[in-house]
């Protein structure tokens, strides 16, 4: 059995397994369906009795953030219309709009001890390579393409403990490194600069492995004492990623390490 | 006919690995379907389909997950020499505390595997988070799991098998 994994591990690394990788996928996939289609309203049923009260207590909380939100988009709207006034009248033309999104299914999950991958039905077919970013159906960051077999991608969460994505604090501009964890929760490792509970993260866009203004989640515990030279920043995904189930990906951007791949 | 049967609860399992373990994560642990199947075949059946269902998981499984199968493989490994050890050892259990053994201690050990294979991949050395919200709610999990899976099974007339190759005809002793 070692001889044989030592045997795969031979084939994996220079690619022999692939074109069956892509067709057990492509056979597998509607099985995998009815699977999901079975299990996933008991999983709900289940999730949804053991969380009720929690879920009133969001709901209530929820309300009242969409109240402030409608609030916002109108001033915001009001502001925007502001500005296209203020552009016509000095001539200046916006610049590029958003990048090209694909739309895309999740068709299975893998979160196991320290991994959170999922994987999603588009792949080659429709332009994807390693290093797309990921983004839920409003903009939120998700994760990034790791790997594309034919016609399905492979897109590694940001909740996995092997993301690190550089990001920035939106009004005040200081920096850190959110990073996933065993137990699929967000931290701000590395996080210097004024933090606030609240706050929210975007992509610093360092590095060049994802653009920059991606929303990531809010500050939601800041713990450790004065002495420490880093906090410990714990951050609420702005997207229940466990739950999402039809992402976005940003074909326009591919990371700079990848570019230089090719 | 049985070959076939088991071949395609194997794939099964895998499939049940990546679609509906997700949706019952206890803490950082989610059910092992594929060790569940392995440790069925073993404790119903014998030894020898297992050898060739092991690879078969390991690929159907790594191939879903985009996990390299070799790593799995070497995570189901202890599931046939526990097996072996547990009955000839003499150690005074029966038959479904030695398929609770091997699920757990082969689950406990999967999970460690996989968990440093993320570690050398980049994911934080976080052996303190590993045991606590991986391997102890990981342990429970398994048995429990084990459990609900053995019990109607010997309810409804499957008799419980040898776990040493040798037993089962495959090997003679010189």
């Amino acid at each position: 059995m070692v001889g044989l994994a030592l045997m795969l591990a031979v084939m994996t690394e220079v690619g022999l397994l692939s074109p069956f990788q892509g067709l057990f996928l492509r056979v597998s996939a509607p099985f995998e369906r009815v699977l999901t289609g079975i299990f996933s309203p008991v999983a709900s049923v289940l999730s949804d009795a053991g969380e009720l009260n929690d879920l009133q207590d969001e709901n209530a909380q929820l309300r009242i953030e969409n109240e402030a939100l409608r609030n916002r988009i109108t001033d915001l709207e009001q502001a925007e219309q502001r500005v296209r006034e203020l552009e016509e009248a000095l001539g200046i033309t916006s610049g590029a709009g958003e990048g090209t999104r694909e739309v895309a299914n999740i068709v299975h999950r893998d979160n196991s001890a320290f991994t959170n991958v999922v994987t999603i039905d588009i792949g080659a077919n429709k332009g994807l390579v390693p290093g797309m970013v990921v983004l839920s159906s409003q903009g939120t960051l998700i994760g990034t393409v790791t790997r594309v077999v034919g016609d399905l991608s492979f897109v590694r969460l940001i909740t996995d403990s092997r993301s690190k994505v550089s990001a920035t604090v939106e009004a005040t501009g200081a920096e850190g490194i959110v990073q996933g964890s065993p137990d699929r929760t967000l931290s701000l490792g590395l996080a210097q600069g004024e933090i606030r509970v609240g706050d929210t993260l975007v992509t610093a866009g360092l590095g060049g492995n994802f653009p920059r203004g991606i929303p990531i989640g809010e500050v939601k515990e800041i713990s450790g004492t004065s002495q420490d030279l880093f906090k410990d920043v714990t951050v609420e995904p702005r997207v229940r990623i466990s739950t999402v189930d039809t992402v976005l990906v940003d074909t326009s951007f591919v990371p700079q390490s990848f570019l230089g791949a090719e | 006919m049985k070959g076939f049967l088991i071949g395609i609860g194997i794939l099964l399992a895998a499939m049940a690995q990546v679609t509906v373990a997700p949706l019952f994560p206890v803490a950082g642990a989610v059910p092992e379907f594929v060790v569940l199947a392995l440790v069925l075949l073993v404790a119903f059946s014998s030894p020898r389909p297992v050898m060739i269902g092991t690879p078969i998981a390991a690929l159907a499984y790594g191939f879903l997950s985009d996990r390299a199968p070799a790593l799995l493989l070497l995570g189901y490994l202890p599931l046939l020499p526990l097996g072996y050890f547990l009955e000839e050892s003499r150690v005074p259990v029966n038959h479904y505390l030695r398929a609770a053994a091997m699920m757990t201690i082969t689950g406990l050990w999967l999970r460690t595997l996989l968990a440093f294979g993320a570690m050398t991949a980049g994911a934080d050395a976080a052996f303190g988070v590993l045991v606590t919200d991986v391997l102890v709610p990981g342990f429970f999990l398994d048995l429990a799991l084990l459990t609900v899976a053995y019990i109607p099974l010997r309810l409804i007339g499957w008799t419980g098998q040898g776990m040493t190759l040798e037993r089962t005809g495959y090997y003679a002793r010189l």
